[in-house]
């Protein structure tokens, strides 16, 4: 009876094992991107709806007529080397995150050229040039945060876009 | 129109004055052309101007923004402007900034530069006793 008992346990154990494992080798993902989000490929029918329901696409930010988009970024600079004291290195190093954060807005906003160059030469890379370049106008923009520590400046700002800045 | 106490003149004198300063305000703004721009080369400021020079001929447009700055007496604006530079530079990332940034990475090794610029703007600044008032036109 007891042996019985003891062999019944270990019978639902080793059944429940293999559903387990039934469930996890039917669902596989197959990521190309780094978001493991895209492509799935799902054997299981149960399991199908409920990952369905997992990774649904994500709603890209779209300007419409109804609602404003805010677009936060955070510009970094540094002081040079040679300023003659921490106010002046403060005010140097906020000029230049200021810099980065409208550089940062205007490739969100307008987007990036990209330009790429190798040079091969007897199968070896001899040179490698990357460009990248952004040219836009930015208005209404505010600070709205500033941070200063171990000579990096932080500088937070954010822009307000509405659908009627833009001609129709 | 009778003033309710009845002093007809004195209601007449005060508006005169009135309407006075606000044709002198109207007279004597003067006209500014500024321009600003700075460069930052690998995340550290490389050069800043600052131009200031009196319009040549008339501007056209209206004043759409204004900002208040104490002018400790001077008449010079390029001198008011750098003694309360963080407060007009805040007003210029309000009026707009033109941006270009280039980046180059060679061989693995980057070196970036960004240009903000105000292209040439015409303001019109009126000058006070302590304060000058600074907008510009569109």
């Amino acid at each position: 009876m007891k042996y019985s008992l003891v062999l019944i346990a270990l019978l639902s154990v080793t059944s429940f094992a293999a559903d387990k494992k039934e469930d996890a080798t039917q669902v596989t993902i197959v990521c190309s991107t780094s978001n493991c989000v895209k492509q799935t490929e799902i054997t299981n029918p149960v399991a199908k709806s409920k990952v369905k329901k997992k990774l649904s696409p994500k709603k890209e930010d779209v300007l419409d007529t109804r609602h404003n988009l805010l677009i936060n970024v955070i510009g970094q600079g540094v002081a040079p080397a040679n300023t003659s004291s921490p106010a002046q290195a403060y005010a140097l190093a906020k000029r230049a995150a200021v810099a980065d954060a409208y550089r940062l807005i205007a490739e969100k906003v307008k987007g990036v050229r990209i330009d790429g160059q190798d040079l091969i030469k007897n199968m070896m890379v001899k040179r490698s040039t990357i460009r990248t370049s952004v040219q836009a106008m930015v208005r209404n923009a505010n600070i709205i945060e500033t941070t200063f520590k171990e000579g990096l400046c932080e500088v937070e700002m954010e822009i307000t876009l509405s659908r009627n800045q833009f001609p129709q | 129109m009778r003033s309710r106490d009845g002093d007809y003149s004195f209601t007449q004198s005060i508006s005169s004055i009135i309407s006075l300063l606000l044709c002198s305000s109207v007279i004597f703004a003067d006209e500014y052309i500024i321009s600003y721009r700075y460069s930052v080369k690998n995340a550290t400021l490389y050069s800043e101007t600052l131009y200031v020079s009196k319009a040549m001929k008339k501007c056209m447009g209206r004043p759409y923004d204004t900002l208040l700055l104490e002018s400790q007496k001077s008449e010079i604006l390029k001198e008011i402007l750098l003694a309360n530079q963080d407060k007009f530079i805040e007003f210029l990332y309000k009026i707009g900034l033109s941006v270009r940034y280039y980046e180059e990475t060679l061989n693995g090794k980057n070196d970036s530069s960004t240009i903000l610029t105000l292209p040439s703007k015409c303001f019109k600044v009126d000058f006070n006793d302590s304060f000058v008032r600074i907008a510009p036109l569109k």
